[in-house]
């Protein structure tokens, strides 16, 4: 394939359209993986089907302006292994319906093709998505149309991420009690805020090896540094400072309580015991329950 | 004698050698004492430093025998030097000797009427004993009641504010909660006071002590200075011997409780009038006397809840003084303190109550109930430990089966009635 994309389009995607897919490439294999004699079945006409790898189809929607093209939605199609075609009346039923919901939407299909890479690779920050467009190109001098890689970028509207959000934390299916919601709530603030650590550490570990002249300087880089770190502190006044201070205190003053209370209980039970054992003259309440 | 010398010198190289030396003391042990008269030229030639196991084997035996004055003050220095120069490690694997000799060290320089000599070698004895700071040794009594003698409070409050789990000996800790009293009521700090009283009060004791009972005492009386009550019930966790016992013990100090809590003071004291002798005979009658004087915090306090602003001629009718400037001197002192928070308006003798100030929110305010959530962490780990460790004693095992109910919950099984271990 080519290098980068010459011609010119912008491309943004939502995040909707990602977790569509891989939405439905989970549920593909986890259904093929509750079903695996069915799967068996299906290696015919040396097609390779490839049993842990089921590719999955989809048709994704959006509005072109311009040379900026937005991608707002996905859908799936129905893939169909024997006869290796998609099947062309559920395209076109799915396409009605989205045209009579939003329709100013297209249906972007020739000139882009969008690619998930399911296998998770912990380690890469980005997103294993990429888009690539179709383009003239001339190759061996036979002009041929072929996919060329371009960059794109996430776009989303707030209420987009709300319910993003909201499906991809999955939330126990009971509601669960206050107590497993808070812990869920915190867990993810706790991994928000190790994500930020580390990635302020990247940084300043880059600026001081730039410091040390183990690294060349890159004043662009620097730039952004500076400018970031001009916009904290978010808020400074003193009112705030006086409100934050004092609901610090609260939490703490909560959490000191709720030690003490766990420590008091442990204490009594404690004490409970050592009397049993060695007050020679304890009371007795009669037939007390065994804990 | 010499043989035994040259090994010791020896054999105090590494630890293994130092292990094999103990056994081979432990068995010259009796011929060191019946020849204690004799052995301070050999000590000469042991160097404390190197050789401390061997020196305090020795020194042991050379202690044992009765001490005149004359040989007191040397044998004082000895030891002293001794103590300041050991090797913890060594002294550790014969602690029933260190205590020994540091014991009879107290009684020397008791006998030379110096007590002030015995607190810094004390102090120093305590350290290299302890295993840990949480290691309460038998030493710590006796370090305290040289401090008590020689008026040395500062220096038994450092030791006083470390936090104890491991204790040798019962009568260690009554004595140290008791001498610890002392000296906190001696520097005015009624709190520590009364903590440590309440430990001797409270501690497990199959059979009634001397030492309770005195400290119930000063209990009593330091309650009412700190607190303005008395709660005249033990917690459960005091031993039913101590809460049968010890107020039938006590009765003239009961009763004094019982007429500060009805808030006359010309009551209060024409009582301790009455009672003065028994009040003096157990050496009380200071505090009894801050205690009266505390009645007048008391009623002070009681008008910041009632009204908002006084006259001072005002407070000194309630509280029943003798004048304005008296009032205004009790109200001045209990600012300083921080038991009331209040203004006075010199101006027309008018005193306004104020509420506390703290707003808890400085950073300063966090740092301290942040530390504070900490100490707790670590108590209650150890809170923990503790109680699986009581679950498991079988004394609890054996007397819990016994209570139990004849059907398990769910099942209607037979449940065992006891635990055969």
């Amino acid at each position: 394939m080519a290098s980068s994309s010459s011609s010119g389009l912008t491309f943004k995607l939502h995040p909707l359209v990602i977790v569509n897919i891989s939405d439905h490439y989970t549920r593909v294999k986890s259904q093929m993986n509750s079903h695996p004699l069915t799967s068996t079945s299906t290696t015919v006409n040396g097609v390779e089907h490839q049993q842990q790898a089921p590719r999955v189809y989809g048709c994704v929607i959006g509005i072109q302006s311009g040379r900026t093209v937005e991608i707002f939605n996905s859908f799936e199609l129905l893939y169909d292994p024997s006869t290796n075609s998609l099947d062309r009346t559920f395209l076109e039923k799915k396409q009605e319906l989205y045209k009579k919901v939003f329709p100013h939407f297209y249906i972007l299909g020739c000139p882009l093709y969008v690619l998930l890479n399911p296998t998770i690779n912990p380690a890469q920050k980005d997103l294993p998505v990429t888009i690539y467009e179709s383009e003239l190109h001339i190759i061996d001098g036979i002009p041929q149309l072929i996919f060329v890689r371009s960059s794109y970028t996430i776009e989303t509207v707030e209420a987009e991420r709300i319910s993003v959000d909201h499906v991809a934390h999955l939330k126990p299916s009971d509601g669960g009690s206050a107590a497993t919601q808070l812990a869920a709530h915190l867990t993810s603030i706790h991994s928000a805020i190790k994500m930020l650590n580390s990635r302020i550490r990247v940084l300043h570990h880059y600026l001081v090896g730039m410091q040390k002249g183990d690294i060349p300087c890159e004043n662009s880089l620097l730039r952004q540094v500076s400018s970031l770190l001009r916009r904290l502190p978010a808020i400074e006044s003193e009112k705030f400072q006086d409100d934050f201070l004092m609901e610090y205190n609260d939490t703490l003053l909560i959490s000191y309580l709720a030690m003490f209370t766990n420590c008091s209980s442990t204490m009594n039970e404690l004490v409970d015991k050592f009397n049993t054992a060695y007050d020679r003259h304890s009371r007795r309440g009669g037939r007390t329950a065994f804990i | 004698m010499e043989g035994l010398v040259t090994q010791i010198q020896g054999l105090s190289g590494t630890d293994s050698d130092v292990l094999s030396l103990q056994n081979l003391l432990k068995q010259a042990d009796d011929s060191l004492h019946a020849e204690s008269t004799r052995l301070l030229p050999f000590l000469d030639q042991l160097d404390p430093a190197k050789h401390s196991l061997g020196y305090l084997y020795f020194l042991e035996a050379f202690t044992a025998g009765p001490v005149t004055n004359e040989h007191a003050s040397s044998s004082v220095l000895m030891i002293a030097r001794f103590i300041s120069s050991c090797v913890a490690e060594q002294i550790r694997l014969a602690p029933d000797k260190f205590i020994s000799v540091c014991k009879r060290f107290k009684d020397q320089v008791l006998l030379l009427e110096e007590p002030l000599r015995g607190v810094a070698p004390m102090l120093t004895a305590i350290r290299k004993l302890q295993s840990s700071s949480e290691h309460l040794t038998a030493l710590h009594p006796e370090f305290l009641l040289l401090c008590l003698l020689s008026k040395c409070y500062k220096t038994g409050l450092s030791i006083l504010e470390e936090d104890i789990f491991e204790v040798d000996q019962p009568r260690d800790l009554f004595l140290f909660c008791y001498y610890g009293g002392m000296i906190s009521i001696g520097h005015k700090r009624f709190r520590k006071a009364l903590e440590l009283l309440h430990n001797v009060v409270t501690a497990p004791m199959p059979t009634i002590n001397a030492i309770a009972v005195e400290a119930f005492k000063k209990y009593i009386l330091v309650s009412l200075i700190h607190n303005g009550q008395f709660p005249t019930n033990l917690p459960k966790y005091a031993s039913s011997v101590a809460q049968r016992n010890l107020k039938n013990l006590c009765q003239p100090y009961i009763e004094l409780a019982n007429s500060y809590s009805n808030g006359k003071i010309a009551d209060l004291e024409t009582y301790v009038e009455a009672n003065k002798d028994k009040f003096e005979s157990d050496n009380n009658l200071g505090l009894v006397k801050q205690a009266v004087s505390s009645m007048y915090k008391r009623n002070i306090q009681r008008l910041t809840q009632t009204y908002l602003t006084l006259s001072l001629q005002d407070i000194a009718n309630r509280v029943q003084l003798n004048s304005p400037k008296e009032a205004e001197m009790h109200v001045l002192q209990m600012i300083k303190d921080g038991e009331i928070y209040a203004t006075i308006n010199q101006k027309d003798g008018m005193v306004r109550f104020l509420e506390d100030p703290e707003q808890y929110k400085t950073c300063e305010m966090i740092e301290r109930i942040d530390s504070s959530i900490q100490r707790l962490m670590t108590v209650s780990k150890k809170l923990n430990v503790m109680d699986e460790l009581m679950s498991c004693d079988p004394l609890y095992l054996a007397k819990a089966g016994r209570e139990r109910q004849r059907f398990d919950f769910d099942d209607f099984d037979n449940v065992p009635q006891r635990y055969n271990i």
